[in-house]
């Protein structure tokens, strides 16, 4: 059984041993090792196209799963309980937006948003003038908004199942001892959920920062680092995809370790964790 | 980085940033207070997300440049000189046919600044109205007279000048001879039975629907640009006994042709030339029956956000000794007359860039109406699918 | 009253967005379904059913995807549940941890980095060098279905382990002494107690694979050589190579529709299956 476990670990992880074997590769070409180097982990940073990609990956990451997770968290709350008409709207809409795959949600969004847009734009162009309309394209925003309408939908469904599982009790007994609404949230139901937001917010940053394939379709003249991945693939690999893809992972793994242990520390601290 | 600012606060470069975003101070007083003007110089390059972009711009050029073009088709060391002189750092987009870079432009928000159309497609880019007549004040390197005429003119639509000329070429087939038994396939009609017999499993085609199917209409003896639907179903019959036989449909050849996974493949002049000039075994072909011959052009959509980066590239890779590097690098003709004086005689003689006579002779410049045809495209996309 | 209102507001920035970014690019996709192709590419307003009547010149990628899809699932489940319940019920809780981070950390380098691995990996130079070096023969590996297949299996392993990881934690290790200690072999042990407790989260796990393999693109498109292609390929192509975006529309909609069946036929039968459980959620 061990041995199965390992030989699986030696599946998963091949692959990403010849990653970073190639990222010290001193020669041009990503399949033939001409000698060890790092410089491609310099080039790399040096390349603003390489840092600038980074950046876009990481903002539109960010913006989208806080969007996601604030009006996720909202709209499940006014979710919770609730039966009729719009309670199964929402459920079916959520439940489209989890299934339908990314491929048909980027072709969809490009096509709706550039009629759109074209139908828009002349209206702006008349109503400011001469040439300082402001003219709508895809780009930063329509990928942020992109990703967060997947994010969202995961975060109502990781809090649904949360608030499921909440006692409603609490928040009645809240209630009856006249606790304004607000108060009630913050002080009883937020810390409740709290976990639950969290998971839901790093899922969705996962999400954005991986996709590729909504991303494909609305960036428009946008570059996200999967984006400028692919395109350097087609240009003919050099180390420096490798030395990208090994430092990004580098960075993921230590945060995650990092956030066991605290996590693991925090445990400890509340005298929860007997270990 | 971090030590250079450290002579202000982190709240107060954070201010500063924010007030020049704004605009209410000037570049120059930023990088003064902030201290990152020496440091931009130096740093700026390597971590610009941290800075605003226009922070690291040295010329009025602006920081960037984006080109799309065709795969190994440029010298890199080109671009960095490019960027040395200029601040503008040039990123390359690679596309593997004239039908993929139409429907970027179409759908919009391409970000491209210049990019490479084959001659056949130029008209129909002028027709969409995707790009813009050249502003010849803005490319002194720009010498017509000394551009051949035969691939220059597709550039000119309705008398108006659109694009100017980058390279010209052939279309015809890589063969690795060692494994063909010593002898090297002369024909279209050769290619395609080799492919379905001792070579199967080792051939590629082009991702694309000029070259794909038109080769295949060349093993009929048909026109390369036949939009007739009789001929089209010939070709698509033969494409589709071929396909369990092939190695893979792509337009980025050399990998697999270099790692041998690959024996045979549809090729352009320059790749054939790459090719060979590292592995010798690796011989070029024109097939007999004829073929595509074309031309590639420098062009500006009409979206391009960085106009005058866009025409200072274009002026910088017409510069007959820049020109020079990147023929001698891609192995591409140049139909320019000012680079017979700068490049070596050999490469002016190489059978391989300039083909006999009657070779040549048989070839076809690509027709306008097979990248718009709908047959063509929906014969290409069901030979995919199959 | 205020209870309404308060709803209202909490819903409102939600309903919205899905209203924007996913009921009204559905109705375009569905409304460019019926058009037609333009001259030069794109779109020409029309109502005709012609896109539809054109779907069978795609059946081959719609074949390719109805069956590597299930065996890409299937294969993932295969190779996925022996290693979640190794690490759920052979592991000691100290590496435990440890070794689910393992799982999810390849998932955190860009799967189109790790499938340009596989080329390598899978191409002349990889493992059928080292097949032909065994003295086996020649293979070839890369751009064939095999190649698409590895690639799939490898890419969503960890969403297939992590479910089934989660369901078999919480069994409780002494029902599964309990039955062998009333003498039940360790097959059946497992087969009765373990496999029945461990089955919503195959269900999850395969839901999940199946769902994200019926809109796979990059994998066939870096393994498969363009040889291999799922309707994710054909889409693709319809929309950035031959600008047919009408007949793209209509693949898309035929996909939407297919996998709207799949999955509710499939919540039915999980529904009928789980009885009591009732309520069955994707996630």
């Amino acid at each position: 059984m061990r041995l199965y476990a390992l030989a699986v670990f030696g599946f998963l992880y091949l692959p990403i041993a010849i990653i970073a074997l190639f990222s010290f590769n001193a020669g041009r070409h990503a399949s033939q090792f001409a000698g060890f180097s790092t410089q491609w982990y310099g080039k790399a940073l040096a390349n603003p196209f390489v840092m600038e990609a980074l950046w876009t990956s990481v903002s539109v990451a960010f913006a989208s799963a806080l969007i996601a997770s604030v009006f996720g968290t909202m709209a499940a709350l006014a979710l919770q309980g609730m039966r009729g008409r719009v309670r199964a709207i929402a459920d079916a809409l959520i439940y489209i937006a989890v299934m339908v795959p990314g491929i048909v949600i980027g072709i969809a969004t490009l096509i709706a948003l550039v009629t759109l847009f074209g139908w828009i734009n002349p209206l702006l162009a008349r109503l400011a003038p001469e040439g300082a309309a402001p003219q709508l394209g895809m780009g930063h925003g329509t990928l942020i908004a992109a990703h967060a309408l997947f994010s969202m939908a995961l975060v109502i469904l990781i809090l649904r199942a949360r608030l499921e599982g909440m006692d409603r009790a609490l928040i009645e007994a809240s209630a009856d001892l006249y606790a304004p609404p607000l108060a009630t949230f913050r002080q009883v139901t937020l810390p409740m959920i709290f976990p639950g937001i969290l998971a839901g917010f790093l899922l969705s940053f996962t999400f954005s920062f991986d996709d590729f394939i909504i991303a494909f379709f609305v960036a428009g003249s946008e570059t996200t680092l999967p984006i400028y991945v692919f395109s350097s693939i087609r240009r003919g690999v050099t180390p420096e995809i490798n030395a990208i893809g090994t430092m990004v992972l580098g960075a993921s793994l230590v945060l995650l370790i990092a956030a066991q242990l605290i996590l693991r520390r925090g445990r400890r601290a509340a005298g929860k964790d007997g270990g | 980085m971090k030590d250079k600012i450290d002579h202000i606060s982190r709240r107060k470069f954070m201010e500063e940033l924010r007030r020049y975003q704004k605009g209410s101070v000037t570049r120059r007083h930023f990088l003064g207070v902030t201290g990152l003007g020496t440091a931009a110089a130096v740093l700026g390059a390597a971590m610009p997300g941290l800075l605003p972009r226009r922070a690291f711009a040295q010329g009025s050029i602006g920081d960037r440049v984006v080109l799309a073009t065709w795969p190994n088709y440029h010298d890199l060391a080109n671009f960095d000189a490019f960027t040395a002189e200029t601040g503008a750092a040039v990123q390359v987009n690679v596309f593997g046919s004239n039908e993929e870079m139409l429907a970027k432009l179409q759908a919009g928000g391409s970000g491209w600044d210049v990019f490479v159309p084959t001659n056949y497609a130029i008209s129909t880019y002028v027709d969409q109205d995707l790009i813009e007549p050249l502003d010849l004040s803005l490319l002194p390197n720009y010498d017509a007279a000394s551009f051949d005429p035969r691939f220059a003119d597709p550039g000119t639509v309705g008398g108006k000048l659109y694009a100017v000329p980058k390279n010209w070429g052939t279309t015809g087939f890589a063969v690795n001879t060692s494994r063909s038994g010593g002898t090297t396939p002369a024909t279209w009609k050769e290619f395609w039975d080799l492919t379905q017999t001792t070579f199967s499993g080792r051939t590629m085609v082009h991702d694309y629907q000029l070259t794909t199917i038109g080769n295949a209409l060349k093993y009929f003896g048909f026109s390369f640009n036949s939009v007739d639907p009789a001929e089209l179903a010939k070709a698509e019959e033969l494409l589709l006994a071929a396909k369990p036989h092939l190695f893979a449909i792509n337009s980025d050849y050399q990998p697999s042709m270099r790692s041998g996974d690959a024996w045979m493949t549809i090729c352009w002049t320059g790749d054939g030339k790459q090719l060979n000039r590292d592995m010798p075994e690796i011989a070029y072909v024109l097939g007999r029956e004829g073929g595509e011959l074309w031309s590639d052009f420098y062009a500006v959509p009409k979206s391009a956000p960085h106009r005058a980066a866009a025409y200072a590239l274009i002026d910088f890779l017409l510069r007959p000794e820049v020109n020079a590097r990147e023929a001698l690098f891609h192995g591409y003709p140049v139909p320019d007359a000012r680079l017979s004086a700068i490049l070596p005689a050999e490469v002016l003689a190489d059978p391989i860039l300039y083909p006999a006579a009657d070779l040549l002779n048989a070839l076809e410049f690509g027709a306008a109406v097979t990248l718009t045809d709908p047959n063509r495209a929906e014969l290409m996309a069901r030979f995919k699918s199959a | 009253m205020q209870r309404r209102l308060a709803t209202s507001v909490l819903l409102a920035p939600a309903g919205l967005w899905f209203a924007v970014m996913l009921v009204l690019p559905l109705c375009f996709v569905l409304v460019f379904s019926l058009g037609e192709r333009g001259a030069a590419g794109g779109y020409v307003p029309a109502f005709t059913f012609e896109q539809y009547a054109n779907l069978p010149a795609r059946g081959q990628a719609f074949l390719n995807t109805l069956i590597l899809a299930p065996v890409g699932t299937l294969l993932a489940l295969l190779i996925a549940y022996p290693l979640a319940y190794h690490l759920a019920q052979g592991v000691g809780p100290k590496w435990r941890t440890m070794l689910l981070i393992l799982v999810i950390v390849p998932f955190w380098t860009s799967i189109l980095i790790r499938s340009y691995a596989w080329i390598f990996l899978l191409g002349g130079q990889g493992v059928p060098a080292l097949i032909e070096w065994m003295g086996f023969g020649a293979v070839r590996l890369i751009n064939t279905r095999f190649a698409v297949l590895t690639g799939i299996v490898y890419g969503y392993l960890p969403l297939m382990v992590l479910p089934i990881y989660v369901s078999l934690e919480r069994l409780d290790r002494r029902l599964l002494e309990a039955s062998a200690d009333l003498g039940a072999p360790p097959l059946r042990s497992f087969l009765q107690v373990a496999l029945p407790l461990s089955l919503p989260g195959v269900a999850t796990g395969c839901m999940l694979v199946f769902i994200l393999l019926m809109g796979e693109f990059l994998i066939p498109a870096m393994l498969g050589g363009g040889k291999v292609f799922f309707i994710g390929n054909a889409l693709v192509d319809l929309f950035l190579q031959s600008r047919n975006w009408a007949f793209g529309a209509a693949v898309a909609v035929t996909l939407v529709a297919i996998m709207l069946g799949t999955v509710t036929f499939y919540l039915m039968l999980m529904r009928r299956l789980g009885g009591a459980r009732g309520n069955v959620d994707l996630i």
